[in-house]
């Protein structure tokens, strides 16, 4: 186990040197003034500017000045936003969490429905519920993530009526800004009327996360689909039987397990992909997390916001990718030990 | 009176293009306290017909037969699963490769306790699950495994396969089988490996008069521990006999061929010669010769070997061919 | 005096040809695949079909709905938008942009991305651990994201966009590349040519790539279906494809406006993009259903 912690660690650091790299390189490539992209200050004067040439060491050549850049890091320092001239890592720690909220609640509808059906599905292949499973998940998994969420506000918040469309709750509630999961604030704060915050919160997430689930659990369907039918079709599924287990005793405690081992392993992976769509997801919603304020700034040409928003969100999709693949190591057994791919 | 009676089954592959007979009216019989010998090459059928008895087999095959008789009792009348209900009481099967057998994500204790029959138990449900675990630890020691506190907590890669199988016939002797088949269980052994798990058998059915169907491929081996030996061809029935019988006098040729190409047959022949084997190799099921499937192998077809020879009996020795080597002996 | 043949002559057809059998059998598939080609010959074609160019202004009909309500009419089939441009048309020639280019960018992907791949392949050591974590730091940030950032060096617009889009799906490939190609050089076959003094070029060439072959069209079907989404995505975020261009998701966004007024606006881009990805995820699936099947027979 520690040589497997070890060796995460070490892909982790890896992942972060060369997420950086990636970041600091993109302040050269971005148009205009390098200083002025990788610090943000668009008013400084020209005594000013001479200051943070020392700070960013740009007399130096590129190493210096990369290290620089990471010690800045270190000490949090991302730069100041071009447009709304307010520090990067406060305005990243404001909206992360919204979208740590809304992504993990999609991941969680999206694993509750999505790998349940996928498991009925192999269990009934051959037969008409698998085929009626697959085509609705081939539809959901080609619909374009932006058309559905414009439908889904005409039918459900216009039409219907039941469910609003934007924000991430009602402006009658006053919640503290804690930590910035709503529902945690709820919890935290002192305000009266905590059950009927609870309520609204839940009613503005349900929305945009169903529609960003979707997509994602057609594929967990998909997975988990297939990884169940290699299941069933292996020789201690076979020995079971012969065993004489009931057909429920098998799948309850021996397909489900081994099935889930192979389908966690691919969770993580999707991640990045449900990540993506949330960016879109929240623009439509007006959800105030950082990919709407990373999408904003690409329209506002702030180059300091992006390429902090650009780590700050690689370095969460990584974070998640490790925490999976420590969850599948817990699961399952051979995972742990030292012959192990990549 | 016969453990087991089986008299022409045939198993069917239902596809859409052309149904495939990979068992072909193969008839068997087992009496109690008898250890038979199944024997043929890879694709022959020998696994299939297994799994048909104990009724693992999946939707794509169909399984028919004339007689199929446990204990007197007519199995063909009832459904699938209550014949399965039936024969799982009383039969039990070991697999090939033990560690693909057993599942991964689990440890070898928790395996055991679930394979412990629940009907022998009786108390509350916290006396049941201590006398669950009483019971893996009594079944390891009757297999010989000594030190069951160290193999109840580990997983099933840990171990090696010899263990691994004796822990397969641990699990399969938790129903008391009557009868147990053994699916080619030494295939992936090296052989003292191989010899521990014969005596281990040996000594199951003569401490427990229990009944074993031992398959597999090596003739050699079979000859040392069976009583009675059926040998069949890409599907069909060929030849059944004690063992005796079958290796001083084989009747039919291909039997002859088997133990021609075994070495110790072939002790006495001249250097640089060419060991004796029949030319050719199994006919593949898209393209399966009709009458009898050894004909375009066979060293003495005639074209009467275009339809499927009965069966024949001498003595009770049984074999199906129409130009056998009865006469030579 | 010809004799008959009592035993037909059994043909094996070579393993594309067995390919294209399978692929054939399932209805679905074929239906799939008969719209993908459908919109590939819209794609073509779509300047001479068109009823009107897709920028042409009608001032008299403006928002027209679709010809089957009342206020429609038979000259615009599916409507007008807000500009009197007439949808039928704007949607005709935005196959060609959305669709066509999609195509384009895998091909030009693909190509560019088996090169990388089979390379990294053949070398090994540091170089290629240290491409191999690059690739996979790569592949683990969204494709959208890195679009959208590749987009903003590079400036708003069509071809920016497919720049980014080719930029993104290479990383895709190399890896599939990458591991396909490491795996065939593990087996014997490779060894055999090796040993008959083979070079790696010629091994990749003759041996490893008919193989491959089929993983990558399942690959690049994959691809084609994520580019269509993405090339929308960015349309719609208005960093792609700007108006006055027809594509698909810009039209989408021009039409977010006139929402409650012209829904139709909106429906129809939509279901133009579902369409083209749909026929395209089914072409994928029965290439991936066919090649299992031929892989068991």
């Amino acid at each position: 186990m520690l040589t497997f912690t070890l060796r995460r660690l070490n892909l982790f650091i890896f992942t972060m040197f060369l997420l950086t790299l990636l970041s600091f390189s993109l302040s050269f490539l971005f148009p205009g003034e390098q200083l002025i992209n990788i610090s943000g200050q668009v008013n400084a004067t020209p005594e000013q500017l001479i200051i943070l040439g020392e700070h960013y060491q740009t007399q130096s050549n590129v190493f210096q000045q990369y290290f620089a850049y990471v010690n800045m890091l270190f000490h949090g320092d991302l730069g100041i936003s071009m447009a709304s001239q307010l520090s990067i890592s406060t305005e990243i720690m404001n909206f992360l969490p919204a979208t740590i909220e809304l992504t993990l609640v999609a991941l969680f509808i999206a694993m509750l429905f999505g790998i349940p059906i996928g498991f009925i599905a192999a269990i009934n292949h051959r037969k008409a519920t698998d085929n009626i499973i697959l085509s609705i998940s081939m539809i959901g998994y080609s619909i374009p993530v932006f058309w559905l969420g414009l439908l889904a506000i005409l039918v459900f918040s216009i039409q219907l009526g039941w469910l609003p469309s934007a924000g991430q709750i009602s402006l009658l509630f006053e919640i503290e800004h804690v930590t910035g999961i709503q529902f945690i604030d709820i919890l935290l704060s002192n305000s009266p009327y905590k059950w009927q915050a609870f309520q609204d919160a839940s009613a503005h997430i349900f929305l945009p996360a169903c529609v960003i689930a979707l997509a994602p659990a057609t594929i967990f369907v998909r997975l988990a689909r297939s990884a169940m039918m290699e299941v069933l079709e292996s020789q201690y599924i076979r020995a079971a039987k012969a065993k004489g287990l009931s057909f429920r005793q098998i799948i309850y405690h021996h397909a489900i397990r081994n099935a889930m081992v192979h389908v966690i392993r691919d969770v993580g992976l999707q991640f990045a992909n449900l990540v993506t769509i949330a960016m879109v997801t929240e623009v439509i919603f007006s959800w105030p997390g950082i990919g709407r304020w990373l999408i904003e700034s690409i329209y506002q040409r702030d180059h300091t916001a992006i390429q902090g928003g650009l780590l700050a969100l690689s370095a969460f999709i990584f974070i998640v990718h490790i925490v999976t693949d420590f969850i599948y190591a817990a699961l399952n057994p051979l995972a742990r030990e030292s012959r192990h791919g990549t | 009176m016969n453990l087991l009676d089986i008299r022409n089954l045939s198993i069917e592959l239902k596809s859409a293009t052309n149904p495939i007979l990979a068992v072909d009216r193969v008839s068997l019989t087992m009496k109690e306290g008898e250890v038979r010998g199944l024997v043929g090459e890879s694709g022959s059928g020998k696994s299939l017909l297994a799994q048909a008895i104990v009724g693992v087999l999946d939707d794509k095959w169909q399984v028919d037969a004339d007689r199929f008789h446990w204990r007197g009792n007519d199995l063909m009348r009832l459904s699938l699963d209550e014949r399965k209900a039936i024969i799982s009481k009383d039969v039990a099967m070991i697999f090939q490769e033990p560690m693909a057998c057993l599942d991964p994500t689990m440890t070898i204790g928790e395996q055991l306790t679930e394979a412990v029959d629940c009907d022998q138990l009786s108390g509350f449900f916290w006396q049941k699950n201590q006398q669950r675990k009483e019971n893996a630890i009594s079944l390891l020691h009757k297999v010989g495994i000594k030190q069951h506190k160290v193999c109840l907590k580990k997983y099933p890669h840990q171990l090696n396969e010899a263990l691994c199988q004796r822990i397969m016939i641990a699990m399969a002797l938790a129903k008391r089988p009557i009868l147990l088949i053994a699916d080619e269980p030494t295939a992936a052994m090296e052989s003292t490996n191989q010899g521990q798990i014969f005596r281990l058998l040996a000594s199951l059915n003569q401490l427990k008069n229990m009944s074993i169907l031992l398959i597999s491929h090596d003739l050699e081996n079979v000859t040392h521990w069976t009583n009675t030996i059926t040998v069949m061809y890409s599907g069909q029935f060929v030849e059944a006999g004690t063992t005796k019988q079958i290796f001083e006098q084989p009747f039919h040729p291909y039997t002859r061929a088997l133990i021609d190409s075994s070495p110790k047959a072939n002790m006495g022949l001249p250097a640089k010669s060419r060991l004796m084997a029949l030319p050719g190799s199994i006919p593949i099921l898209q393209h399966l010769p009709i009458g009898c499937r050894l004909g375009p192998r066979c060293p003495r077809a005639q074209q009467e070997c275009v339809i499927a020879p009965k069966v024949q009996n001498y003595h009770g020795h049984q074999f199906s061919c129409h130009f056998s080597l009865k006469g030579s002996y | 005096m010809a004799r008959d043949k009592i035993y037909l002559e059994e043909e094996f057809p070579s393993p594309l040809l067995q390919l294209w059998h399978n692929f054939k059998e399932t209805p679905v598939v074929m239906l799939g695949f008969s719209c993908f080609v459908f919109l590939t010959i819209l794609a073509l074609f779509s300047p001479l079909i068109t009823p009107y160019t897709s920028v042409e202004n009608h001032l008299d009909f403006l928002l027209l709905p679709p010809a089957w309500h009342n206020d429609g009419n038979v000259s615009f089939l599916l409507g007008t938008d807000n500009l009197g441009r007439d949808m039928l048309s704007r949607l005709m020639h935005g196959t060609s942009l959305t669709f066509g280019l999609s195509f384009v960018v895998v091909l030009i992907s693909l190509v560019i991305g088996v090169i990388i791949g089979s390379f990294s392949a053949l070398t090994s050591g540091i170089k290629s651990s240290f491409l191999n974590h690059f690739l996979d730091v790569i592949l683990s940030i969204p494709s959208l994201l890195l679009a959208i950032v590749i987009v903003a060096i590079l400036g708003t617009g069509l071809s920016n966009t497919l720049w980014a889009i080719i930029m993104v799906l290479i990383p895709q490939f190399v890896h599939i590349t990458r591991n396909a190609v490491t795996e065939e050089f593990r087996k014997d076959y490779v060894l055999a040519s090796r040993l008959d003094g083979a070079s790696s070029l010629r091994i990749l060439y003759h041996s490893v790539f008919p193989n491959i072959l089929e993983k990558l069209i399942s690959q690049a079907t994959l691809a084609q279906s994520s580019a269509i989404l993405d090339i929308a995505a960015l349309g719609f975020l208005g960093l792609g494809a700007q108006i006055p261009m027809a594509e698909w998701g810009a039209m989408l966004k021009n039409g977010i406006d006139l929402f409650y007024i012209a829904p139709w606006t909106v429906y129809l881009p939509g279901l133009a993009i579902l369409f083209a990805v749909v026929a395209t995820n089914l072409v994928g699936e029965g290439m991936r259903h066919a090649l299992k099947v031929s892989k068991e027979a």
